[in-house]
């Protein structure tokens, strides 16, 4: 089994309303996937059953061939193996830009000091940031703290990186600085499952693109031939809100 | 003025005006300096416990200036008052004065059950606001109930079910070396142990509304990347909600200082404890419990200022003092 990613038939329920209505797809290790869907499709669900801060009702999701939905799935290892960034970033308010990514290396991968802080540095260096690795979160702005955001998820070293509308708490001045980032990584050949609205993103980055609607995956394909031909009328009145809300820039 | 700012770089207020801290500082200096050599002069140079201490200021050239200004006072006439309000100061002095040894003594008690209790008390609330917060629901409810417990029923209450209704006091008198030396006595013991408790409660709802005020994402992002729950908590969510604790906690710290007054029931010899007794031998009420006053007042005061220090030094930009996240 060659995909780096499997999820097979994943429902989730809050209550009596079910989310994710069985799920399918899977992902080749260098796949740079987007999802999108409108608000309350469920994209932020499903991100987080792979990364199991969300727990499933039923299914599988397997990631480099092993099922990491068993009940004895170490969690914590499994999430040094599946980065996350978050649409509000979640720096650790307390700790500097280079301690917020030192800490998973010294607390969960167990690096000594220096280790972790060469580490730490050449990844704050990765998004540009090295200048502020000292700095606080609230001494840095929106774009900048998410770039640290993704060096502390990149430093562990992950064979997935998920993201969860990385852009969309931003200031659209500093929406550009994370894409390029963003971008930078795809190219290199990171494996990223992308929740985004953002279509310059998506054109230049993405290998495919999930359509979710209620619970489902409607439609999938790759970002042009969505944009030209799209199945099902659903998709299409969809994707042309976003590309007229955003301009349609590439 | 230019702007003063911690070693994180958090601006911080920049505080009284030069004379007030001259005077605050030379106040704060006095006492202190005075307590600490009365301390090592009654343990270690002239080591006395049963009898009498000398104060180090002698009272006859107060009682005598007090005497030159009554006279002074008397032949002036209505021009006098002035004076006879001086040799008011002189004589209230000249009757605080004898009891400044044993008053020091007290606060030594005051400061160590303060202190002791309050940082035993942390030590206990932490994990108490945790399971508070975090816990599954049998540990909440422990932790609900005893904090509810402790905070529902009076401390003096509490201190007397320690002291007379467990067998706490005997337990204590026979460990070998209480009461012996340096060593306190039980009752000291089981007021540590009685005021530990309570301020582990109090201590332990201030902390668990901070945590509550730290935002989920900070744990959520603890945990995605690979930290358990527990170092989540311990990394992460702790040290902020213990930043945004503090000027909570330093109140609770404020409170311990004056109720440790309350161990006076169980014949702990401190502060209050000291001024009520020789009160009552020498009738001299006004002085005694004037003076005691200021010396809750000068220890409140420093509590404050040390707090004021920490606040300080443990500030980061967003966290704490701006109040904002
Ligand atoms: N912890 C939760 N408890 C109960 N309901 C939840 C929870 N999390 C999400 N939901 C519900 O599940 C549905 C899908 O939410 P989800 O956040 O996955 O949507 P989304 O596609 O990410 O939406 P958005 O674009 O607004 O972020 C919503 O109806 C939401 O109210
Ligand atoms: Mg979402």
């Amino acid at each position: 089994m060659s995909d780096l990613l499997r999820v097979d038939d994943v429902h989730k329920s809050y209550g009596d309303e079910e989310v994710l209505k069985g799920i399918s797809f899977e992902m080749d290790r260098g796949d740079v996937d987007v999802l999108v869907g409108p608000s309350g499709s469920g994209k932020s669900t499903m991100l987080r059953c792979i990364n199991r801060l969300t727990e499933i009702d039923s299914g599988e999701i397997y990631l480099d061939g092993e099922n990491v939905t068993t009940p004895d799935t170490d969690v914590n290892a499994l999430r040094r193996n599946v980065g996350m960034v978050f649409q509000d970033f979640n720096l650790f308010a307390h700790l500097t830009a280079r301690k917020n990514v030192t800490l998973g290396l010294r607390k969960v991968k167990g690096l000594d000091k220096a280790e972790a802080r060469e580490i730490a540095d050449a990844q704050l260096e990765r998004v540009g940031l090295l200048a502020q690795a000292e700095s606080y979160p609230a001494e840095l702005s929106g774009g900048q703290k998410q770039r640290v955001g993704i060096a502390r998820a990149l430093a562990m070293d992950p064979k997935l990186l998920l993201f969860d509308e990385p852009t969309s708490a931003l200031d659209p001045e500093l929406v550009g600085e994370v894409v390029e980032v963003m971008a930078d990584l795809a190219s290199e050949g990171m494996t990223m499952l992308v929740v985004s609205h953002e279509m310059g993103f998506v054109r230049s980055a993405a290998t495919d693109m999930f359509v979710l609607d209620d619970g489902k995956i409607v439609e999938r394909g790759a970002p042009t031939d969505l944009f030209e031909n799209p199945e099902h009328e659903r998709t299409k009145s969809f994707l042309q809100g976003l590309n007229s809300a955003h301009g349609g820039d590439g | 003025m230019s702007e003063r700012t911690t070693a994180r770089g958090v601006p911080v207020d920049g505080g009284l005006p030069g004379w007030r801290r001259a005077v605050g500082g030379g106040a704060f200096a006095l006492f202190w300096g005075w307590l600490v050599v009365r301390w090592i002069h009654d343990w270690f140079i002239v080591p006395n416990p049963a009898g009498d201490r000398t104060p180090f200021v002698p009272v006859g050239p107060f009682d005598a200036a007090n005497e030159v200004l009554l006279s002074l006072a008397d032949s002036l006439g209505v021009l006098g008052v002035p004076f006879d309000w001086l040799a008011g100061v002189f004589a209230f002095a000249a009757g605080a004065i004898p009891s400044l040894p044993a008053l020091a003594q007290g606060a030594w008690l005051t400061v160590v059950l303060t202190v002791v209790s309050i940082a035993l008390g942390f030590v206990l609330a932490v994990p108490l606001s945790v399971a508070r917060v975090y816990g599954g629901l049998g540990l909440r409810w422990v932790a609900l109930s005893f904090t509810e417990l402790i905070r529902g029923t009076p401390l003096l209450a509490q201190l007397f079910v320690l002291y007379y209704g467990t067998n706490l006091t005997v337990f204590i008198r026979n460990v070998p070396g209480v009461g012996m030396g340096m060593v306190p006595d039980q009752a000291v013991w089981v007021a540590i142990i009685g005021f530990t408790i309570n301020s582990a409660a109090y201590q332990a709802e201030y902390i668990r509304s901070a945590l509550t005020s730290v935002h989920s994402g900070q744990l959520t992002a603890a945990r995605a990347i690979g930290l358990g729950k527990v170092e989540g908590i311990r990394y992460v969510v702790l040290p902020q909600a213990l930043r945004y604790a503090i000027p909570g906690w330093s109140n609770e710290l404020i409170y311990l200082i004056k109720y440790s007054s309350l161990a006076t029931f169980i014949t702990v010899g401190e502060l209050f404890n000291q001024t009520e007794s020789i009160a009552n031998d020498t009738y001299r009420y006004t002085e005694l419990f004037v003076t005691a006053g200021l010396f809750y007042l000068a220890l409140v005061l420093s509590a404050s200022l040390v707090m004021n220090s920490v606040e300080d030094w443990t500030a980061i930009p967003g966290i704490g003092q701006s109040g904002e996240r």
